[in-house]
């Protein structure tokens, strides 16, 4: 047995979940433990994850405490990876982060992929942040993004968001997300409705499912046509979005699926008409930037996509998919329409997108070419 | 048959499966020949009593532990006292968005 790891990887997030953010970082771990002859994992428990695990070189650490308020849940976390880095401190050669609180206990070589930033994302789910409060969240994701080897982001959005905040230009590195094709035959999931179209992601505001329902309710005469709604988060977070949907009268014709293993909602998208992704035109999506992982997985699964006409979305969509301006129900209603009286037309839109999306493997390889790069300075 | 009861797996976990030849005398679940740790218990179990990880490095960091105890290397380092009680009650469980956001954590801020 060696001394000690030579990599690791840390995220203020539950890991496995059903979020793509564990796709992600499941990925971007693969490569930095392929690499390092494995290496830590430490990152969120909570359920039945247990708080310890040894895979083979890899050995998985998880945050199980239970800390009420945020903050001091985000400090506790960061005294608790500066607790698991320091035995490996002699042997560590590199540390990937996700976020600040645990970018700050690290104190070699660290690359921080940055698809989000508390300092922006943070108002929305706690209102009463104070400005004076978020300058300070502010000026910790500087120093780390100061102190980073190298800053790797999704989008040259929330590129231009970590170079504001003191990361070297030079060292921001653009590595889109992947999504694996998904096979032509797939079979049709049991519980799908003839004909419908789909919404995959988590509930927040910011993701404009409340749109997505309000344009639904405009295709009332669209008899046969369904709504199924993937969320990654569980029931009790769909609540206000349902209660929406029984004010509009949509009724079972918007059927919910919660937590779904990543690979059902591959087939749930495979077979869908269309993919919205009606994203709000907030700072959290104009500014910040977001990972809309849920685009690149219609493309792999050759399934057309509509959605927001922000910056973000572009960079992934180029020209083959359909843009309505954020936030308006009649003009998304309207796309739709369109849309699924164009088949043809609409088909090869998501052809050509198809053909653009990155597998896993190419994400991986551009990690490595960063890894190699800071290694070797 | 008794299987073995660890989790195992690292996107997709399950339970190991494999025949258990001992209990983790700490929780009392079944384990194979392959999750019993030297000292007997299971690898959570093992873990929770700093028994697992390279022992070398274990008995490296006890040494620089104690050392840097007392130098404050691994205090949390002043990170986080720049926020002071107003900062904080921002983040109290009542004080979130909608409560249906929060049920399952901190997870739920950067996700997609
Ligand atoms: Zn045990
Ligand atoms: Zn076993």
């Amino acid at each position: 047995m060696s001394e000690g790891h030579r990599a690791a990887y840390v995220a203020f997030d539950r890991f496995p979940s059903a979020k793509g953010s564990a796709v992600h970082i499941r990925h971007m771990a693969a490569e930095l433990f392929e690499r390092h002859g494995g290496g830590l994992l430490c990152v969120l428990g909570g359920g039945d994850l247990p708080a310890y695990q040894r895979e083979g070189d890899v050995e998985i650490v998880r945050f199980t405490d239970v800390v009420p308020n945020l903050l001091d849940r985000a400090q506790a976390f960061t005294a608790w990876v500066a607790e698991q880095l320091a035995p490996h401190r002699d042997t560590l050669e590199l540390c990937h982060v996700r976020d600040p609180w645990s970018a700050l206990p690290v104190t070699g070589p660290m690359v921080y992929e940055a698809n989000g930033l508390p300092s922006v994302e943070l108002p929305y789910a706690w209102p009463m942040v104070a400005p004076s409060t978020l300058d300070k969240i502010r000026e910790l994701e500087q120093d780390c993004l100061r102190r980073a080897a190298a800053v790797v982001v999704p989008s040259s959005v929330i590129g231009k968001a970590v170079i504001d905040r003191g990361a070297a230009p030079d060292r921001v590195h653009l590595i889109p997300n992947g999504a694996d094709p998904v096979p032509a035959s797939l079979p049709r999931p049991e519980a799908a409705p003839g004909r419908y179209l789909i919404y995959v992601g988590a509930l927040q505001p910011w993701q404009g499912v409340d749109v997505l329902l309000r344009a639904f309710a405009r295709l009332a005469d669209l008899t046969d046509l369904h709504l199924v709604v993937c969320s990654s988060v569980s029931p009790n977070r769909a609540r206000p979005l349902r209660r929406l949907a029984e004010r509009l009268g949509l009724g079972d014709r918007v059927r919910w699926q919660y937590t779904l293993p990543h690979e059902q909602v591959a087939a749930w998208l495979a077979h869908a008409e269309l993919s919205v992704a009606p994203l709000t035109a907030g700072p959290r999506n104009l500014e910040q930037g977001c990972n809309p992982i849920k685009v690149w997985e219609s493309m792999a699964a050759g399934t057309p996509v509509v959605a927001s006409d922000l910056p973000v979305i572009r960079e992934v969509l180029g020209d083959d998919g359909r843009f309505v301006p954020p936030d308006r129900p009649a003009e998304l209603a309207r796309a739709i329409r369109v849309m699924l009286e164009y088949p043809d037309v609409t088909h090869e839109f998501a052809g050509r997108a198809r053909r653009r999306v990155l597998t896993w493997s190419d994400v991986r390889h551009r990690l490595a070419a960063v890894y190699d790069q800071v290694e070797s300075r | 048959m008794t299987p073995c009861t660890v989790t195992t797996g690292f996107f997709t976990l399950g339970k190991c499966g494999v025949m258990a030849v001992a209990g983790c005398p700490a929780c009392g679940r079944a384990l194979c020949a392959n999750h019993v740790t030297e000292g007997g218990l299971c690898p959570e179990c093992a873990a929770a009593r700093n028994q697992v990880g390279h022992p070398a490095a274990a008995a490296a960091y006890r040494r620089r532990a104690h050392r840097h105890r007392t130098a404050q290397e691994y205090s949390d380092a002043g990170w986080y006292v720049g926020f002071d009680s107003y900062d904080r009650a921002a983040f109290d469980p009542g004080a979130g968005a909608d409560q249906d956001y929060l049920d399952d954590g901190a997870d739920a801020l950067v996700d997609s």
